[in-house]
């Protein structure tokens, strides 16, 4: 198994090893504070990527912006002052480097800027008004999705036989339905034909968001479709790694011995579990970029007024300001999720521990 | 010398393995007996069925394998045929025990020792406590010069000798009367074998273990260890014997081809003639009639090619082979 | 030649590749056949499946089947040259980085990983949304660009396991340089795991222009799959029961990744115990 490793650092982040007070670090504190290290790199990887990425391209927003909001009929001598107050007020007339680092600041300050299409809301107030509702589709469908997805995966590779044969393909066809065609697909049944469920958005028109019965019944119905297109999808996923690695995990030697020692079915599948549920692990912080995308789109589908949804209509109206707020705050979730994977992996896994005492 | 009871007999075992509708004997009408007190050795090819043979002896067949007849008898218990439930809780680690091929991989990654043994005691003696068991253990890891730190580690902690030195004191934890170690020191440097040969003769001496079944590749090894030796070929035994008689005067060509595939011959084998026999084992799908060495052996004839190749009786020596090697080797028939 | 031998021996790779196959056929012999402009109103808004048009017609009354068609040819394109672009990338980085180990391997190592933290299709959007215009080439390009990642991760482990193999230490002795060595030592012994790779990189660059047409982010040029979801659910195509419009592109879509996925199963079923018993 090639899982455990985890990231290597670049040599120059890593402290000098003999510490001159002679205090020891625990290992784990010290594999945490190693990921602390690499993930403060990679925000700023994303942070620069965020910021250069949109000025590779050639041709600006800015001109974009004025001629969107000229529409038609003003002067050219308007549109230049229009043109040269954004550049201003964007700060596109420094060179790119003070611009940067005026960018780093107020991302800091946490000021993402102002939309261009919901002239002048701030970006943040926009994303902080969808991202509760991301979160609230994303994190239980993706953490359920992966826990049921698991046990049917080994229970998969222990049942084998028909409970296996059967449910194998299902789960195969089922997991390489994209998201969002998944989606489509339940909108339509529930929806439009069977009409049980609402056809999109987070709630009702007629109600506004308040902790009151009506609203959050109302909001689950809405919440329902999306929740379980999400969660079938990342549950086929989730069911195919587990049998996979769940099989290999049976047939290994540990797995013999113990029985050949009279050990239970019960505990060694405990062990078998256990070991095959750790590459899970790590396969859950490799592919949550991509099913977070996945999920983004499906808000589409839906309407769901979240991230997804507001970068959708950003696009559409080349709103820059809030379409690079919005990917960085996925970029920043994204990390931040995986950063708690990696402790949650450091714990439950010993060679985590004992790897970094080696060196 | 006088002959020891026996305590456990194998008569006419027949193991295969079922894979895609094919069957492949693997074990093909063994019959053994272990005696008290005594270390057996088994030798052969890679893939000529022994370490099947090993997991057989415990009554465990794991798919694909199967049991397709025989009997495996420990004392008055008949074992092959036992409930799989109670084959582990009552014979298991407990009555026989076993040393895996590969220690390395022998050992949950993920579980302390501490732990994998209270497992498997609790599984034997639900009774015990864990500080009973840990106990236990401390006491036995010492008695037999191993640091109880051990215990607190990890398997990937350990290095590759030390770990199969604590898979065979966990073996014998329930001092068993069998132990089956399948290569036990194939993957391990020329020191650790030592320590690990050292340790089994340790564990017989004590009467933690009465009587071990030591499977291996290396025919000269047994030398050290064994008291008497069979050699296996396509899933059968083809010659038994004491450990001198199989490697000094072996009877059966497949035996003097093995003595010969070593390196450097050992001591008092210098200025033998020795044939060296090349192939490869038979395929074990589509057995051919006659002799099963046939096609590897430099004294065939066409009488080997005909009829199962029985047992000989060689004085108190057995053969399959129509042709022993006793006149080329200077031994008398009639002693 | 043993190895195409138990391929064609896999039910699921036999399955799979035929799916796929009999898709790119289609797509590829129906413009030959059918000239008629995908892009050419021939009726009403969402009229239904008719026998003149067999799957009705779109929001701009386009024909759905010709339209189903050429943008399955453009999605298989899309995938295709993405999964090229990224095996190429993941390959070379990979190799390397497994291969000559130390500094080098921790450095690309430590990229690899920073481009799987983050989120690809974050790059896709920054890097398509400044464009007004964009060329399917271009697209099938970025995602290539973006998603060699996985691809290095496979092949590095693989390269790293071989390194200290015997054949490799032979040709050290022999003379051969590293660049010999990487080419003619180390690509043979994990070309199946490069081909698994490409697979799983087709299926995921179909999957990327499908999720970038439905952010509005498609092809400016041509129909796509995606591009055709995008415009059916903007103009309430599944709200009002046009289900002819969004059905032939979901079902495209995933029929494609499916083949593509059940490909992979079969040839992980076979490579994988002959790699392990090794």
């Amino acid at each position: 198994m090639q899982s455990g490793k985890g990231e290597i650092l670049f040599p120059i982040f890593c402290f000098s090893k003999s510490r001159k007070d002679g205090r020891e670090l625990s290992p784990y504190f010290k594999y945490i504070l190693g990921k602390l290290k690499w993930y403060v790199l990679i925000f700023f990887a994303a942070l620069f990527l965020n910021f250069f990425l949109p000025r590779l391209i050639p041709g600006n927003p800015i001109s974009a912006l004025v001629a969107q909001m000229a529409g038609g009929g003003a002067s050219s001598d308007v549109l230049n002052k229009l043109y040269n107050s954004y550049i201003h007020e964007f700060g596109l007339d420094h060179p790119w480097y003070v611009q940067f680092i005026d960018y780093v600041v107020k991302v800091f300050h946490g000021d993402l800027g102002t939309s261009f299409s919901l002239y002048p809301t701030k970006v943040n107030t926009i994303l902080a008004q969808a991202l509760p509702w991301t979160i609230a589709l994303q994190v239980p469908s993706i953490l359920l999705g992966w826990i049921l997805g698991n046990i049917l995966g080994a229970l998969a590779a222990y049942k084998k036989g028909k409970f296996d044969g059967t449910l194998f393909p299902i789960t195969l066809f089922v997991s390489s339905i994209p998201y969002f065609c998944f989606a489509i697909i339940l909108l339509y049944l529930f929806g439009v034909i069977l009409n049980i469920l609402p056809i999109g958005g987070g709630y009702s028109m007629a109600l506004t968001p308040t902790f009151s019965i009506v609203f959050l019944t109302d909001a689950l119905k809405h919440y329902l479709l999306p929740f379980l297109s999400l969660l079938l999808v990342i549950i086929g996923g989730q069911a195919i790694g587990m049998r996979e690695m769940s099989i290999y995990e049976l047939n290994t030697d540990y797995v013999r011995y113990a029985k050949l020692l009279g050990v239970s079915d019960k505990k060694i599948i405990r062990y078998v579990f256990k070991n095959a549920m750790l590459p899970q692990i790590t396969g859950l912080s490799i592919s949550l970029g991509t099913m977070v995308g996945g999920a983004l789109i499906t808000e589409i589908v839906f309407s769901y007024p979240g991230i997804g949804t507001w970068l959708f209509n950003a696009i559409r109206q080349q709103d820059y300001p809030l379409i690079q707020g919005g990917t960085l705050v996925i970029t920043i979730s994204v990390l931040l999720a995986n950063f708690l994977i990696d402790i949650v992996y450091g714990i439950v896994d010993p060679r985590i521990r004992a790897s970094q005492l080696e060196e | 010398m006088k002959v020891k009871k026996l305590v456990a007999e194998v008569e006419n075992l027949k193991a295969y393995y079922k894979v895609k509708g094919r069957i492949l004997k693997a074990v093909d009408g063994v019959s053994l007996g272990l005696r008290d007190g005594e270390v057996l050795g088994i030798a052969g090819e890679s893939g000529c069925g022994k370490s099947t043979l090993a997991m057989s002896l415990s009554g465990l067949f794991l798919p694909p394998l199967k049991y397709y007849g025989g009997k495996i008898k420990l004392k008055d218990i008949e074992i092959s045929k036992m409930d799989r439930k109670l084959l582990r809780k009552n014979v298991l680690g407990k009555k026989i025990s076993f040393i895996p091929q590969s220690a390395m991989n022998a050992l949950n990654p993920t579980l302390k020792i501490r732990n994998f043994v209270i497992d498997v005691l609790k599984e034997h003696e639900p009774e015990l406590s864990e500080e009973e068991i840990i106990d236990r253990v401390e006491e036995r890891f010492d008695s037999l010069s191993l640091s109880k730190r051990v215990i607190n580690s990890y398997p990937f902690e350990l290095s590759g000798g030390m770990k199969q030195r604590v898979i065979t004191v966990i073996s014998t934890l329930m001092n068993p009367e069998i132990l089956l170690a399948d290569e036990p020191t194939s993957a391990l440097d020329v020191s650790s074998q030592h320590q690990i040969i050292k340790l089994i003769k340790t564990l017989l001496e004590r009467r933690i273990v009465k009587s071990v079944v030591f499977i291996t590749h290396e025919l000269p090894l047994l030398r050290h260890i064994a008291d008497r030796i069979a050699i296996m070929y396509a899933g059968q035994i083809v010659e038994r014997g004491t450990t001198s008689q199989i490697i000094f005067s072996p009877l059966h060509p497949y035996t003097k081809m093995l003595m010969s595939s070593i390196i450097t011959p050992e001591k008092g084998m210098k200025g033998k003639e020795l044939p060296v026999v090349s192939g490869s084992p038979p395929n074990l799908y589509e057995i051919v009639a006659g002799c099963r060495f046939a096609e590897r052996c430099p004294y065939v004839t066409e009488e080997c090619k005909i009829n199962e190749i029985k047992f000989h009786k060689i004085g108190d020596r057995e053969v399959r082979c129509l042709h022993p090697l006793t006149e080329r080797n200077g031994i008398n028939a009639a002693k | 030649m043993e190895l195409l031998r138990s391929l064609i021996k896999s039910r699921k790779f036999l399955i799979g590749t035929s799916i796929f196959l009999a898709l790119l056929l289609t797509s590829l012999i129906f413009p030959l056949v059918n000239s008629s402009d995908p892009l050419e109103m021939v009726g009403l808004l969402y009229e239904p499946p008719s026998a003149e048009h067999v799957l009705g017609t779109d929001n701009f009354g386009r024909d759905v089947l010709i339209e189903f068609i050429y943008g399955m040819k453009t999605s298989i394109f899309v995938g295709l040259v993405a999964g090229l672009i990224a095996t190429l990338i993941g390959t070379t980085i990979g190799v390397i980085a497994g291969y000559v180990g130390r500094l080098t391997d921790n450095i690309l190592n430590s990229t690899t990983n920073l481009f799987l933290v983050i989120p690809s299709f974050v790059i896709l959007i920054l890097l398509s949304s400044s464009l007004k215009s964009r060329s399917l080439l271009f697209l099938a390009i970025i995602i290539g660009i973006t998603s060699w990642p996985w691809t290095a991760r496979a092949v590095r482990a693989q390269t790293s396991s071989l390194r200290t193999r015997e054949h490799i230490n032979m040709a050290k002795l022999n003379g051969m340089n590293n660049f010999e060595i990487m080419l003619s030592e180390i690509l043979p012994y994990v070309s199946s795991y490069i081909f698994m790779a490409f697979v799983l990189q087709v299926a995921s660059g179909i999957l990327s222009e499908a999720g970038l047409s439905m952010l509005g982010l498609g092809p400016s040029d041509v129909v796509s799959l995606g591009t055709m979801l995008s415009w059916a659910l903007l103009y309430e195509a599944v709200r009002t029961g046009a289900w002819w419009a969004f059905f032939p592109p979901t079902i495209g879509i995933s029929l494609i990744t499916f083949s593509l996925l059940y490909m992979n199963t079969g040839m992980d079923e076979i490579f994988n115990p002959r790699l392990r018993g090794e």
